[in-house]
């Protein structure tokens, strides 16, 4: 390298920070493994492989199959954009400060807002089901060994059970819980999937044609596939969130990229199956769910098993989402949007542990209230299910949008990219308004309310937050950046470059303490 | 991708041809130029650009500016280049070291941190250290490699059991690092070998303030020992802070 060019990078590499923005958490220290279980475990592909063809199939009948397929290619488009982002900047913030680089800093304290909706409710929801399936569990065993004043009892245990070991998991670091909620999953899976194996066996070796003829071209038809697709999207909901893990995996854009895309790619794979093979046995006219009546079906030992894999599937699935909401918590802790003790991390384990002392009390005491207050346990849970999703799809919506823009910025849009974005943002903005129709149809107008209120308290925060300090609102989209240490021969990698003394320089490699 | 049959056919030699191209531009440009200029300067299509600095960011050997905008050479293609030369000393930062050298009757190195590695860029001629690349291999194992780890809030993958008193555990690693962190020196006893002991301190540059180098004073286990116990002030850290707010001014 000539002389000029060194001296042009070395003056080049003052405008790189010393040390990186989001310095404290563990950075670069997670291989490919723990950033996948990230995005699978906050999918929780196991339990929605049990739940979610019986929803699909509530509106699309035999053609449920094309509902799954439909919001699999809507999934892995939106998968396409974040990856837009995940392959060009590493942020813990994720999707909040990815869509800060497109769209600027309103846009994404809405899309934080959205998400800190999505991972917080999710949260709820996710320990709300750990709940629910331990209860069913204890049930199906006959453990009754508690006052029958407090049915509630297995239920409100496992709740705060659940929600403590998700602190400690979460203070402790991805690198502990994530293998272990990879193995889980997995188990899960392999339950499931042994037991659409004994309903495939019994149907035999003709496949059911009814159910890939594709559906009919009549408006009706087309439109109750559309109606299917809305669950069955949800059913993808976490796949982004491997995301939040770009600072602390090793070979960020490379990792996150993958573990987001192949979790769409496994987890359409396995609804795709679940579906086909929950439809066969009733054809179209109700779903023979694995969790339903053990005397309905002839495996009856696994309803058991598969219980319990759910309900690790759901605990996995609040300890993922849990990694998310706290790093999101963090950068904006880091901006000053949030207080700033958010942005501070463990010493030892590189977490941001304020955050989650601060904020998982507060997510196992709202369900817990709910229930106290005599709300019905599958209410509670479908209501914060149901929650969520509006926080999800707007931060889709807003990060799809985002995706073109920035490519623009940094002058690298190209047509592919902008067709995405086409398809994808409107797709979204259709499945929320689909999202909201079904809510308010059914005279629930409480959740769509609730989203609105507490999307409208993020806007009030936003704007006051710009009149008390316009400089912080600046700093909105924090991220990895590239660091002195980073590039080759920067300021950092040029030690000692005064005249040279060598009269005491070694040739070679002097011998291991030889003395 | 085809798991081990992977042959070169159809337009993969372009492609990897592309891809050095891409790699020579940025390397005799300046840090910052963008994806257009590359593409327009190499005469290739945008989003086979786009494509190929995409893929070398991925593998690391770009990193993009923090504008997202520019790209500039990443750390990882100093291993294409083998071991580099060994950076010079200047000459009032040698006299200092050799001073402390005089004072004490122990072997005294001064290290560089150059691109998170650790380079001996004065080690002492009359009590060689351990080679330097074994050091940045085992930094949980020797005083200067904690200071390293220390300032980077960084663990390695592996934590290779040298001796019986090397720290294994990622947990007692992170807890040593605290320590260093507080009490701005790093201490190893028999962790990489047996036979010896080390005390480090921190060499903060005064015009960038990083850990620019850092300033290791070795000996037996009994006599580093019984002059410096882990958190207590001792003379001899004191002389060793003393050589490493000489050194500051001297190290970039």
């Amino acid at each position: 390298m000539s002389a000029t060019s060194t001296s042009a990078q070395a003056s080049s590499a003052q405008a790189l920070r010393g040390s990186s923005p989001v310095a404290g958490l563990d950075r670069r220290s997670l291989g490919p493994l723990p950033v996948l279980a990230q995005s699978v475990s906050a999918v929780a592909p196991a339990a929605a492989m049990a739940t979610t063809p019986a929803l699909v199939t509530v509106q699309a009948g035999t053609s449920a199959l094309w509902s799954v397929a439909l919001a699999a290619l809507l999934a892995l488009l939106v998968s396409a954009c974040v990856r837009t982002f995940s392959i060009r900047m590493a942020a813990p913030g994720a999707l909040y400060s990815f869509t800060a680089k497109g769209l600027g800093p309103a846009a994404a304290f809405a899309c934080g807002c959205a998400l800190l909706i999505g991972y917080g409710v999710l949260v709820m929801g996710a320990l709300t089901g750990t709940g629910l399936y331990a209860g069913l569990l204890c049930a199906r065993l006959g453990l009754t060994a508690w006052p029958p004043e407090l049915p509630g009892l297995p239920v409100v245990l496992t709740l705060s059970a659940a929600g403590a070991l998700t602190a400690y998991f979460l203070v402790r670091g991805v690198r502990l819980s994530a293998g272990l909620a990879l193995c889980l999953e997995v188990a899960s899976i392999v339950l499931a999937l042994a037991f659409f194996a004994v309903l495939l066996v019994r149907q035999g070796p003709h496949p059911d044609m009814r159910q890939l003829a594709p559906p009919e071209a009549n408006p009706g038809a087309l439109a109750s596939v559309a109606a299917g697709a809305l669950p069955a999207f949800g059913a993808f909901i976490g796949f982004e969130s491997a995301t939040v893990l770009g600072a602390e995996a090793r070979r960020p854009f490379l990792v996150v990229g993958r573990a987001v895309r192949w979790t769409v790619v496994c987890s359409a794979a396995l609804y795709l199956l679940a579906t086909y093979t929950q439809v066969l046995p009733t054809g179209g006219d109700g779903v023979l769910s694995p969790l339903d009546d053990p005397g309905r079906h002839p495996a009856v030992r696994l309803p058991v098993l598969l219980d319990l894999g759910i309900a690790i599937s759901f605990f996995a699935c609040a300890v993922a989402s849990g990694t998310a909401l706290v790093r999101l918590l963090f950068s904006m802790g880091r901006e000053r949007m949030t207080p700033r003790r958010l942005g501070s991390t463990h010493p030892t384990h590189g977490t941001p542990h304020i955050a989650v002392r601060l904020v998982l009390p507060f997510l196992v005491l709202v369900p817990l209230g709910l229930l106290a207050a005599g709300l019905e346990l599958r209410t509670v849970f479908s209501l914060l299910l149901s929650l969520c999703t509006y926080g999800f799809l707007t931060a889709y919506a807003l990060v799809c949008l985002a995706a073109p823009v920035f490519l623009h910025r940094i002058g690298e849009l190209t047509r592919g990219a902008v067709a995405t974005a086409a398809v994808c943002v409107p797709s979204l903005l259709l499945v929320l308004a689909a999202h909201a129709r079904l809510n308010l149809s059914a005279g629930n107008a409480l959740v769509p309310g609730l989203f609105t209120l507490l999307m409208g308290a993020g806007t009030v925060w936003f704007v006051i937050a710009r009149r008390r300090d316009p400089e912080r609102i600046g700093r909105i989209g924090v991220y990895d950046e590239t660091s002195a240490a980073d590039v080759l021969h920067s300021a950092s990698a040029t030690l000692l470059h005064l005249p040279v003394d060598i009269a005491h320089q070694q040739s070679g490699p002097p011998a291991r303490r030889a003395r | 991708m085809s798991g081990d049959t992977v042959a070169l056919s159809g337009r993969q030699p372009r492609a990897i041809r592309s891809a050095l191209a891409v790699l020579r531009h940025v390397a005799a440009a300046a840090p910052g130029v963008t994806a257009k200029e590359i593409s327009a300067a190499l005469g290739l299509a945008p989003a086979t650009t786009y494509r190929l600095l995409n893929l070398l960011v991925e593998e690391e050997y770009l990193v993009r500016m923090p504008d997202l905008r520019g790209f500039a050479l990443g750390r990882r293609v100093a291993e294409l280049t083998g071991p580099r030369p060994v950076p010079a000393v200047p000459a009032a930062a040698h006299a200092a070291v050799s001073r402390l050298r005089d004072q004490l009757r122990f072997g005294v190195h001064l290290a560089g941190y150059a691109d998170g590695r650790i380079d001996f860029t004065d080690p002492d001629p009359d009590h060689p250290p351990t080679d330097a690349a074994f050091l940045t291999r085992h930094p949980h194992a020797s005083a200067l490699g904690k200071l390293l780890l220390a300032d980077a809030h960084t663990m390695p993958s592996h934590l290779a059991a040298l001796t019986g008193h090397t720290i294994t555990t990622p947990e007692a690693l992170a807890a040593e690092l605290v320590r260093v962190r507080t009490d701005g020196v790093a201490m190893q006893q028999c962790e990489l070998d047996p036979l010896h002991a080390c005390l480090a301190v921190p060499v903060h540059s005064e015009t960038t303030g990083r850990l620019a180098a850092g300033l290791a004073v070795c000996g037996t286990p009994d006599r580093i020992g019984a002059v410096a116990r882990p958190g207590e002030q001792s003379a001899l850290v004191d002389q060793l802070r003393e050589c490493a707010r000489r050194l500051a001014p001297l190290v970039v």
